[in-house]
């Protein structure tokens, strides 16, 4: 059980790091730059993914899905807040529309589902039992680490050249730090 | 009110991460209360400045 649960902690980072990368080739090949909003969301799939990294790095722990949980009420909270910025007819939208969602539409189900995941994953009590090791993990593990540290890199680095050391305009029209 | 520049969450989540790919398991989770607090911080602007042109 404690493989299953590893397994489908793994399964949760790698659903983490793929909406975080299609975001990325969203902004890059659309050229549609996030929002502080949007940012922010980003920020909280982060957190979620983290707390799946910390149980498949050091094994299952209550705390780690509290990372999770926690993280995803977060980014269930702001992608809340853009949806009602917009619920109104005729105050627009932000970005373009996949499948007839807005991303930040998206982003609410998807927060609302890795919660859902995160809370069913806590019934399997066997992997509890293990405890946290501080030992070396698997290739796999550390390799998947490695893509979700790699993630997080790219996106600070495009949020420090998107906005600069300062707050980010509601409507982002190119990368602070590349205007001459 | 002091205004936080928006990598500043990011760059925090960047240490939570790494602390965890090279061991420091407790550190990764302390690190990501510190990137919880500036993603509220920054969000609390936002969530006001809009709702008091509603209001």
């Amino acid at each position: 059980m404690p493989a299953l649960a590893r397994s489908l902690n793994a399964l949760g980072l790698l659903g983490v790091c793929a909406a975080l990368l299609f975001a990325f080739y969203w902004q890059i090949a659309r050229g549609e730059l996030p929002c502080p909003l949007c940012l922010l969301q980003r920020a909280a799939f982060v957190g979620a993914g983290l707390g799946f990294m910390l149980n498949v790095r050091f094994g299952s722990s209550e705390s780690h899905y509290g990372v999770t949980i926690v993280s995803s009420l977060a980014g269930a909270a702001f992608a809340a807040r853009q949806v009602l910025l917009h619920i109104v007819p005729g105050t627009g939208s932000y970005g373009s529309a996949l499948y007839g969602w807005h991303f930040y539409t998206w982003a609410l189900v998807g927060f609302f589902l890795i919660a859902l995941f995160a809370a069913a994953l806590l019934f399997i009590e066997a992997q509890f039992v293990e405890g946290v090791r501080e030992s070396r993990p698997s290739v796999a593990a550390q390799g998947l680490g490695w893509l979700f540290v790699l993630v997080v890199l790219a996106n600070a680095v495009s949020t420090l050249l998107e906005c600069g050391f300062g707050p980010c305009p509601d409507n982002p029209t190119g990368y602070e730090l590349l205007r001459k | 009110m002091l205004v936080l520049p928006m990598a500043v969450p990011f760059v925090v989540l960047v240490i939570a991460a790494l602390a965890a790919i090279l061991g420091f398991r407790r550190t990764s989770v302390w690190v990501w209360f510190i990137a919880a607090a500036t993603m509220a911080y920054s969000f609390q602007g936002h969530i006001t400045d809009p709702l008091k042109i509603a209001l």
